[in-house]
């Protein structure tokens, strides 16, 4: 069951690139996949249909209980048979008609991936996986109404199509999810109908599920998009109006009719809103001029009356359900890709232009007739005995089934006329004004068709096959209880038989009298006034106009307003939370550490510095000012006792300042400071000081509580058993945390190679040639006894900077600071002598030394999976008492990224200054 | 050393956020820099300050009153990054001088939000 989901995206995947090399003759190998799984789910055939169920189930949350579960009883058989099998023909179909489409290979690869989407939707019987297979149809569904994006009705139509189904698809997800909490189950079939039915939750279950439904199946008032989805290429309008998408819809009500079915509402709302779709697509199909939107509005039709017969839950009604299902399916994909390929051979749709066809297309008009013989539900095609059935299913209802039952007759003359449309109009009678010399359409564009109509005709006469193989199995999934089923064609003088009578009657008078009926339906001006589409086109209108209001009252593109807004929002809500908290937490500090002088000093140079650096003018005076504060943080950090935090701190000032330096040196000089209204200016800084005092008493109230939990404790008791590293600030790094490390470095890699790109990037034409933008040092450091020394030093900084890497594990050091070291030794040659000069004594390019060293600090991580243990975990050994292990590995990567990345930025800089 | 550290978050904080509503963006970057030490510091601080000895440990065990390192490790990193993104925000910003000639928050917004060569006109947005 999964492989053949899988076999089907495989073929997806492989779509593009076959059909570059073999254009149109890719369909016949891809048509193998959903022919492949046709063929399996034909073999499941016996085990469903003797009452079995075939599951399989892949874990996928477990932790919140949901499962990849798939279930194939007799409905999804149903289904998955019609996916697969008209599947493969279209397959075959698509590749005839788009052949002279230059992205033919795009399409295919939307059509498999839908099949497999719907593949899965009807295979699901977990309640979350069915609703993302839902979700991805409505998405593949989008690609394929959209495939012909250069026309923007195509466009208009997918997005109408993606909005309304993806509006439902939110409901419908509201409503599995309640369902699944009411149900006691997240598994169709573990759901408990009477646990639902009794729960005070119920009707919103239901209004949730059934606008999800009647959405995807375009039941009214959602029938807008099925009409104009016709914009797409005719396979796809084959496919998704025939057996697929809006099937999904009638599916899901099927699936759920045995879970949600037993109230007097749901059947209720279903025949009402089905026989009410049913008529508005019967008259809106007769009233077509394009012999393509009779199709899709007689399918609006239908997908009305198999709600309609879902509601009833009859025994006639649910048969009736499951052989119109099939027979609907067989006629309408037939149909679309027989009047795709009239198209095609004539190049028009216009009934006015049509006629006499038979005698150009006679294979393609044979299969026409045994499909629209169906649709018209004549003797002894499918579709007959699905009539039947539906007048029975609906009579069995009493007083409230005649009212139906009259709708129904009606719309099933209005298909019978709609089927005449398609074959008496176009094929017989006399020759049509195509513009285009007709001509009989290829193999693969008449097969599909021809085995479509003739299984209509196959399993109307040899009724009991589909009996005995499909329809039995498919309606005991659907019912409540169980249900005897026996398909028949002759049942005696019944009520049923006199409706089907009436409904010949009409239906051929309709037709006969088609030209007074559209002009009498066309008197009823008021009533084609009140359009959907209007009225979608100017909901849609007002949605845009609230929204551009909305965004720009938000998103006014003002900084300063934002951070504003921002910043006080945080302080009005942090206020809340301090004066909610109980009153005694916002005393004086319980406990108190001594105040340490270095620690005192570094605060006040942290925050005289930035306090200069706020109101100072001048860009050297910034640069300082800046790196003072740095300073002052650096300082406070040793005294409080975490050297290895002070030390980077002390680094990254440093080279802070050089990048500074280097950028304001192109900069224009800043003048001004703050705003120029004095207002704003007051304002600012009460924003400022608000926020400041805000966050002072938040930490006030957090560092004086003791601290909770013992997390401390542990690192410091397993570092140097767990980790053999006596820095725990290290070892915390680069062994216990090391995937939060793995990640940190990543985003300074990319970073580094986002601000090399920016610095670099965007040359003038005339430095475009690589290397044109190497310097050769700074005329700053042309001193000899400068350059002699720079040298020496920067070797031993290197040095230094090893030695703090190996050493980092047991002493202050470690990756981080020594890359840093290391970066700042480079940037005193780059500096010095030029880019060239420190390239050449690097020898490995900085970009590939940030690539390096991420991947030695993943490959370091994958050690331990080789173990058989997670990610990232430590592996030492100890050759003659050495520890070596790959957190060591860990952090020469993470050396090797940071000095990669500063390398990168800074020689980037430096080359385009130049 | 509680009320020391909790001013002083919240005089970095302030400042910060006075740089980033200037009107330059060279001080907005550099006030996100101040900012940035500010919580560094805040988050250094969260793991309290009654450390006596620093994070290092011996055969026989560790210091009774060592100080906190998960907070010592989560800082550290903060730092590397918060200087990768600075370097970052100045290429930014060194790049929207050179091709717009503007520095000031403003105006870099104004044309930056230049609509999209392949969208209509603001006026038909309806």
């Amino acid at each position: 069951m999964l492989a053949s989901i899988g076999l089907i995206a495989f073929a997806m995947l492989a779509a593009v690139p076959l059909a570059a090399r073999l254009d149109q003759r890719a369909g016949w190998l891809l048509a193998l996949a959903p022919l492949g799984a046709f063929i399996h789910f034909l073999t499941q055939m016996p085990t469903v249909a003797g009452g079995g169920v075939i599951e399989s189930t892949l874990a996928w949350v477990p932790a919140l209980g949901v499962e990849l579960a798939f279930r194939l009883d007799g409905l999804s058989l149903l289904f998955a048979l019609l996916i697969t099998g008209i599947g493969t023909l279209i397959v075959l179909y698509a590749g005839a008609y788009l052949s002279e489409h230059h992205h033919l290979g795009r399409f295919y690869a939307y059509l498999l991936g839908f099949m497999a989407a719907m593949l899965g939707l009807v295979l699901a019987d977990d309640l979350i996986a069915m609703f993302v297979f839902w979700e991805l149809t409505s998405v593949t569904s989008f690609l394929l109404i959209a495939f012909q994006h250069d026309k923007a009705e195509s466009r208009r139509s997918a997005l109408q199509a993606l909005l309304i189904t993806g509006g439902g698809g939110l409901a419908l997800l509201a409503g599995l999810i309640l369902l699944g909490n009411v149900g006691g189950s997240w598994q169709f079939s573990g759901l408990s109908a009477q646990a639902i039915a009794d729960h005070a939750l119920y009707p919103a279950i239901l209004v949730l599920v059934l606008i999800g439904a009647f959405t995807k199946s375009a039941q009214l008032p959602f029938h807008l998009w099925l009409p104009n989805a016709m914009a797409a290429p005719t396979p796809v309008s084959a496919y998704l109006h025939s057996a697929t998408m809006v099937k999904a819809g009638v599916y899901l009500l099927a699936r759920l009719n045995p879970a949600l079915g037993g109230s007097t509402s749901w059947g209720t709302i279903l025949i009402t809103v089905g026989a009410a779709t049913a008529l508005v697509g019967a008259v809106l199909a007769i009233r077509q001029t394009d012999l393509k939107r009779v199709l899709a509005y007689t399918t609006v039709t239908v997908l009305g009356q198999l709600t309609m017969l879902l509601g009833t839950n009859t025994h006639y009604g649910l048969q009736a359900f499951a052989i119109y299902l099939v027979a609907h399916a067989f006629y309408k994909a037939a149909l679309f890709m027989a009047v795709g390929s009239i198209d095609h051979a004539t190049g028009t749709r216009q009934i006015a232009l049509l006629g006499g066809l038979i005698r150009h297309m006679p294979l393609t008009g044979f299969a026409v007739a045994l499909a629209a013989f169906s649709n018209a539900g004549l003797p002894p095609f499918f579709g007959f005995i699905a009539k039947e059935f539906k007048y029975a299913g609906l009579i069995e209802l009493g007083l409230a089934g005649w009212v139906t039952t009259a709708v129904m007759i009606l719309t099933n003359a209005l298909l019978l006329t709609a089927a005449g449309l398609v074959f008496v109009r176009a094929f017989l009678g006399r020759e049509g004004r195509y513009p285009h010399p007709p001509h009989e359409v290829g193999v693969p564009m008449w097969i599909g068709p021809m085995l479509l109509a003739i299984g209509g005709f196959v399993f109307g006469a040899f009724n009991n096959l589909a009996e005995v193989w499909l329809i039995d199995a498919a309606v005991q999934a659907v019912s409540r209880a169980t249900v005897p089923v026996s398909l028949y064609l002759w049942g005696g003088f019944t009520p049923a038989l006199l409706a089907s009578l009436l409904t010949v009657a009409l239906g051929v008078s309709f037709y006969l009298q088609r030209t007074r009926l559209r002009r009498r339906l066309s008197l009823w001006r008021v009533l084609w006034r009140v359009s959907g589409d209007r009225i979608w086109d100017r909901l849609l209108k007002r949605v845009f106009a609230f929204a551009t209001r909305v965004a720009d009252r938000f998103q006014h593109g003002s900084l300063r307003q934002h951070i504003s807004a921002l910043v006080l929002a945080i302080a009005g809500f942090a206020l809340i939370g301090l004066f909610a908290s109980t009153g005694e937490d916002l005393a004086w500090p319980a406990v108190s550490s001594p105040v340490n002088l270095a620690a005192l000093l570094g605060c006040v140079l942290a925050v005289a510095g930035a306090a200069a650096a706020a109101v100072t003018p001048g860009r050297v005076a910034l640069v300082a000012t800046l790196g003072a504060s740095g300073l002052g943080m650096a300082m406070f950090f040793l005294a409080a006792r975490a050297p290895d935090v002070a030390i980077t701190q002390l680094m990254v000032e440093t080279l802070t300042v050089i990048f500074l330096a280097l950028v304001l040196r192109r900069l224009p000089p800043t003048r001004l400071v703050g705003s120029r209204k004095p207002a704003a200016k007051r304002f600012h800084a009460v924003v400022a000081i608000v926020i400041g005092a805000v966050v002072a008493a938040m930490m006030l109230m957090t560092v004086s509580q003791p601290l909770p939990g013992e997390i401390a404790r542990w690192y410091l008791d397993n570092s140097l058993p767990g980790g053999q590293g006596a820095n725990v600030v290290n070892v915390i790094l680069v062994d216990f945390r090391a995937l939060d490390t793995l990640g940190e470095i990543l985003v300074v890699g990319l970073a580094g190679l986002a601000a090399a790109g920016l610095l670099a990037g965007g040359r003038r034409e005339d430095e475009a040639a690589p290397g044109a933008g190497a310097t050769e040092g700074s005329a700053d450091f042309g001193s000899v006894l400068l350059r002699q020394g720079i040298l020496p030093l920067s070797a031993l900084l290197a040095l230094v900077a090893l030695m703090l890497l190996w050493r980092g594990h047991n002493l202050p050091g470690g990756g981080f600071i020594g890359g840093l070291v290391a970066a700042s030794a480079a940037v005193l040659v780059a500096l010095a002598f030029g880019t060239t000069r420190a390239r050449a004594l690097l020898r490995v390019p900085p970009l590939a030394m940030l690539a390096g060293g991420l991947g030695i600090a993943a490959v370091a991580g994958l050690v331990g999976l080789f173990h058989g243990e997670p990610f990232l975990t430590g592996n030492w050994i100890f050759p003659a008492g050495l520890p070596l292990g790959t957190p060591l590995l860990f952090d020469v990567g993470v050396f090797l990224t940071v000095l990669g990345a500063v390398l990168h930025m800074l020689l980037g800089l430096l080359e385009r200054e130049a | 050393m509680e009320i020391l550290v909790s001013l002083t978050v919240g005089a970095l904080v302030a400042i910060g956020i006075w740089m980033m509503l200037d009107r330059g963006l060279l001080r907005v970057v550099l006030g996100v820099v101040v900012l940035g030490n500010g919580v560094n510091l805040a988050v250094f601080s969260a793991g309290r300050l009654d450390g006596r000895a620093a994070a290092f440990v011996t055969e026989a065990g560790a210091p009774a009153l060592a100080a906190n390192p998960l907070p010592q490790a989560l800082v550290l990193t903060a730092i590397v990054i918060g200087f990768a993104l600075f370097v970052f925000a100045l290429a930014v910003l060194k790049r929207s001088w050179e091709l717009h000639g503007k520095v000031e928050t403003d105006l870099v917004t104004a044309v930056a939000e230049e609509p999209a060569p392949d969208l209509p006109p603001q006026g038909d947005k309806a």
